[in-house]
């Protein structure tokens, strides 16, 4: 990220034309290649900007200006004149996690941990991101006795049904948290399972997916693979949090 | 359309059909607006936003029958403001035209024929008191739960069997419990219905004068309909509404009342009530009140030691172990606002588990068991 601030004049040639007079003004060229010329105001919206892909090329102008070219693939051209440069930054910002919208996959994963036997009878938990060789599982729990894993906590009905005849009952559960569970998250929890069935002390570990909205595909391939879905209420969870002030 | 009409009966009563009108009418724009029909049998005042209806028929001298649908909001943002003088109203073109005393509006009006038609009045099932009535509703509302996401709860459950009628609400944290005597058309006549807490609080408030309530309910008692009805007079008009009842089973909490009790004490509503503002003042959100019982006497405590404390003393009549009990000094506050009587009779059993409040009307005067209230404490840090 370059960070220039400086007294500039910024013309744009191609679709549309715009000039913009000389003034001071703050000017970034990210890694993308995108440069962004802004005043100091006018909130998050750039005055002018080019879009990536573009090429950037920096040349020197009679009167000892540097002129700065922008300029896209289809030929429009972002053209900056720097009369005087005040600062001229460069920072390595390194890879962005992204917006997370909001906290709710971590929220849910706290409220489980807190409650896991909305999951199934007889679970407790053991820890919180459960450390393997390949990545922590989001929560693994011990089975203290005969469990029953509730399929759907939509339907409570469910948990009535007892776990598959020959099911060992004793052993662990491995519990994957998403908001919305897809084939990748399938397959992130049956390479945790792989490695933690390796581990004698806590072999047999069943796997879980927990999640808000759980895609059909996902959900067939879970239980091909013996994992069990469990559609979690995020809003009920949250009411559980208080579970023990309330009267019912 | 023309007629004539005292200036407060139209102004009562056009306040109380615009409860009922939708604040956003979305797609529905007529939906903002009263309907004034005028006939034969005087003005009648309609709104409507498909859950609630009110109609209002006010006993007028008609110069010229019509209907006209205008809006609500600033018919009775008029009306409230007008001096006081009869009021004349008519039709002007499109237009109509409101005078009272020197004062002239002239109001849009909106396409009658869009305006849909309100639901019947189910059948009257029975009658009760007005003010008994409203007694029983303002105090049963008080624990009715206001989060839209659970709506079962939004709602009080009115459990009628033969001559009583038992309003329940609760909002999982408190739960209230009213008994309340009326008159059935058939004695052995038994129903339940879940109606709206706001519907039933804003028509308990506009009941006045001990005029009598007629109860109207579809008569499998919230199937196929699933409505009930309330009419009676008030302000000088006669007036009816129908609300949807609300779908979903209520839980079956009457269980939640103790059958017996550890601890019972017995305190001065009204100095408890002020102790317990000033303690809870240095309470957080979500935190208790501490209530001591011991030694005939009740100590308030609230606070921790890091911030502020407060602690308060009050003298009370005890019978059984002593106990310590944290309440969120809100749902405390309300449950003691809305007993009656001049002392309060606090049923416990442990600090955990909820405590019975009742009304009594003297200090060495039985509980009074028609109006309850049950609140779960809070449990209590260190």
């Amino acid at each position: 990220m370059r960070v220039v601030i400086a007294r500039c004049q910024v013309d744009y040639a191609g679709k549309l034309t715009a000039h913009l007079p000389m003034a001071t003004r703050m000017i970034m060229v990210k890694a993308d290649g995108s440069v962004l010329v802004h005043s100091d105001g006018g909130s998050y919206k750039p005055l002018n900007w080019m879009a990536p892909p573009c090429t950037f090329t920096e040349s020197m102008q009679p009167g000892g200006y540097v002129e700065w070219l922008v300029e896209s693939r289809g030929g429009d051209t972002l053209r900056v004149l720097l009369e005087e440069v005040q600062s001229d930054s460069t920072y390595e910002l390194g890879d962005d996690p992204g917006l997370q919208k909001d906290g709710v996959e971590k929220h849910l994963q706290q409220l489980l941990a807190e409650h896991p036997a909305t999951l199934g009878d007889g679970l407790t938990l053991v820890q919180r991101e459960y450390p393997t060789a390949i990545g922590p599982v989001d929560l693994l729990c011990r089975v203290t006795r005969a469990a029953v894993i509730v399929v759907d906590l939509d339907e409570p009905s469910a948990a009535d049904d007892p776990i598959p005849a020959g099911e060992p009952p004793a052993g662990h559960v491995a519990v994957e948290i998403k908001r919305k569970a897809t084939i990748d998250a399938v397959e992130q929890l049956t390479r945790y399972l792989d490695l933690l069935n390796r581990d004698p002390l806590l072999t047999p570990v069943r796997g879980v997916l927990a999640a808000q909205s759980i895609v059909p595909q996902a959900r067939t391939l879970a239980e091909d693979r013996g994992i069990v879905c469990a559609l979690v209420d995020y809003d009920e969870l949250r009411g559980l949090a208080s579970v023990e002030d309330r009267l019912f | 359309m023309k007629f004539r009409v005292d200036r407060d009966v139209l102004a009562d009563a056009v306040a109380w059909t615009a409860r009922s009108i939708p604040a956003r009418p979305g797609t529905i724009p007529q939906l903002a607006g009263i309907l004034m029909v005028a006939g034969p049998d005087g003005l009648e005042l309609s709104g409507f936003d498909y859950e609630t209806s009110a109609h209002a028929q006010l006993p007028v001298e008609v110069a010229d029958e019509g209907k006209a649908l205008i809006s609500g909001r600033l018919l009775a943002d008029i009306c409230r403001a007008l001096p006081d003088r009869p009021v004349d109203v008519s039709m002007d073109g499109a237009k109509v035209s409101l005078t009272c005393g020197s004062s002239r509006f002239s109001m849009q009006t909106m396409p009658v024929e869009d305006y849909p038609a309100l639901p019947e009045l189910p059948p009257v099932v029975g009658s009760v008191d007005g003010d008994a009535f409203a007694a029983a509703v303002a105090q049963a509302v008080t624990a009715a739960g206001r989060d839209d996401m659970l709506p079962v709860l939004t709602g009080v459950k009115l459990e009628i069997e033969g001559a009583t009628i038992s309003l329940l609400a609760t909002d999982r944290f408190r739960l209230s419990l009213r008994e309340l005597d009326w008159r059935p058309e058939q004695n052995e006549f038994s129903a339940n219905a879940l109606v709206p807490a706001k519907v039933l609080g804003d028509t308990a408030r506009s009941l006045t004068g001990g005029s009598a309530l007629q109860v109207a309910l579809a008569a499998d008692g919230g199937g196929s309909d699933g409505l009930i009805g309330f009419s009676w007079t008030a302000g000088g008009s006669d007036r009816r509404t129908t609300t949807r009842l609300i779908d979903g089973s209520f839980p079956n909490v009457r269980q939640l009342f103790p059958a017996t009790s550890e601890t019972t004490a017995v305190v001065e509503v009204a100095a408890l009530v002020e102790a317990v503002r000033r303690v809870s003042l240095v309470a957080g959100r979500n935190t208790p009140i501490r209530l001591t019982f011991s030694d005939a006497q009740v100590s308030l405590e609230a606070g921790n030691g890091e911030e502020a404390q407060a602690s308060e003393s009050l003298d009370a009549a005890l019978d059984g172990e002593p106990i310590t009990i944290g309440f969120n000094p809100t749902y405390l506050l309300d449950g003691l606002g809305a007993i009656t009587g001049s002392h309060v009779h606090v049923a416990m059993t442990l600090p955990a588990r909820p405590a019975a409040f009742a009304g009594m009307p003297g200090e060495d005067a039985e509980p009074d068991l028609q109006f309850r209230y049950l609140l779960m404490p809070l449990r209590m840090q260190g």
